[in-house]
């Protein structure tokens, strides 16, 4: 049977809606298992692995890093916040799982150590550099000072130079 | 005077900075004080290797417990696997009932029965998923680790490495004395 005229444009509508959402479905599903893994790697990135020498969980291709890998991707997609599963590594692990201090605390104080002596340093020899070039300056605009002694030997001796000349 | 001063600060800097990373390497890392040390243990079921009985934590509730972690594959583990059976027959057999726990990790049961077979281990032995959840759970950093928990479930002591006698001795007096 033969579907009338507007039965069919419907059905058409439908089909086409249908296949809408199901390609749109699939973008969404495949941008969520992007955005899954990216949470995976960045927070395995943050995290240091128990058994090697400086190497993140991310790096590492050690037991530990992976089965901490698998959990992490397991807690994200239970739907965790990436503070509670870093939180999760530092009750167990302590502060040391995380490979960057936390801005809080002696945390805080190693994050602007770095900077404050960079910038101590740096102002210390922008003094010393001025400084010196003051120093330069006024020596080479101040007149002499000369002894009475050395006054008296100068004017003799322009006085004879003159009498030559 | 003036430079003298400036030398000297320049080189007390220097040398407070070279005692510094001096002192850093000679820290061993895993010496990291545990956060779990004082505190509740985490929840675990395990199953026997060889055999169908199952261990909880909440099932020990009452009784202080020696929990290892060890591998087959561990060779410090070999080291400590005769320690551990001796702590088994002396404190789970005799008078004291503090029990001996194994959990294999990153295991599989055959090598680990095996290895059990080979040094004589008969207490519990149990081993934990592929997906590590106990052992993350415990936030080891490998095998063998063992940790020692009283009979209200709190962990007093965490050794990272193998176990010697002496330790085993003095936790236990330790556990039994907070009972």
């Amino acid at each position: 049977m033969i579907p009338s005229p507007p039965l069919r444009a419907l059905l058409m509508m439908l089909l086409a809606l249908t296949l809408i959402l199901l390609f749109a479905g699939g973008t969404a599903l495949a941008l969520s298992e992007e955005e899954l893994e990216r949470r995976v790697q960045q927070i395995s990135d943050e995290l240091r692995c128990p058994t090697c020498q400086a190497l993140s969980v991310k790096d590492s291709e050690a037991s530990f890093s992976k089965q901490i890998r698998d959990k992490v991707r397991r807690m994200v997609e239970e739907g965790q916040s990436d503070d509670d599963i870093k939180a999760y590594f530092v009750a167990r692990y302590g502060e040391w799982i995380l490979r960057a201090p936390k801005k809080e605390g002696l945390g805080l104080v190693l994050w602007i150590l770095p900077g404050a002596a960079i910038l101590g340093v740096g102002g210390l020899l922008v003094w010393r550099v001025r400084r010196s070039a003051k120093q330069a300056e006024s020596r080479q605009t101040a007149p002499p000072s000369l002894s009475p002694q050395q006054r008296e030997r100068l004017d003799r001796d322009l006085k004879r130079f003159k009498e030559e000349d | 005077m003036w430079m003298s001063w400036k030398f000297w600060s320049v080189m007390g800097t220097i040398g407070a900075l070279a005692a510094l990373f001096t002192y850093g390497f000679t820290l061993n890392p895993k010496l990291v004080p545990s956060p779990l040390v004082g505190r509740p243990a985490p929840a675990f079921e395990v199953q026997q290797i060889n055999g169908t009985e199952r261990v909880s934590l909440a099932e020990l509730k009452g009784t202080p417990f020696i929990l290892n972690f060890w591998a087959s594959w561990c060779v410090a583990c070999r080291e400590e696997a005769r320690v551990l059976q001796q702590a088994h027959l002396t404190y789970e057999k005799g008078q004291k009932k503090i029990r001996v726990i194994g959990i294999a990790i990153q295991d599989t049961a055959i090598p680990a029965l095996s290895f059990a077979r080979q040094y004589g281990k008969t207490y519990f032995l149990g081993l934990d998923n592929a997906t590590g959840d106990i052992a993350l759970n415990y936030g080891l950093y490998g095998v063998p680790e063992t940790f020692f928990i009283d009979g209200q479930g709190i962990i007093r002591f965490k050794q990272i490495g193998p176990v010697t006698p002496e330790m085993i001795q003095s936790e236990v007096a330790r556990l039994t004395a907070a009972q």
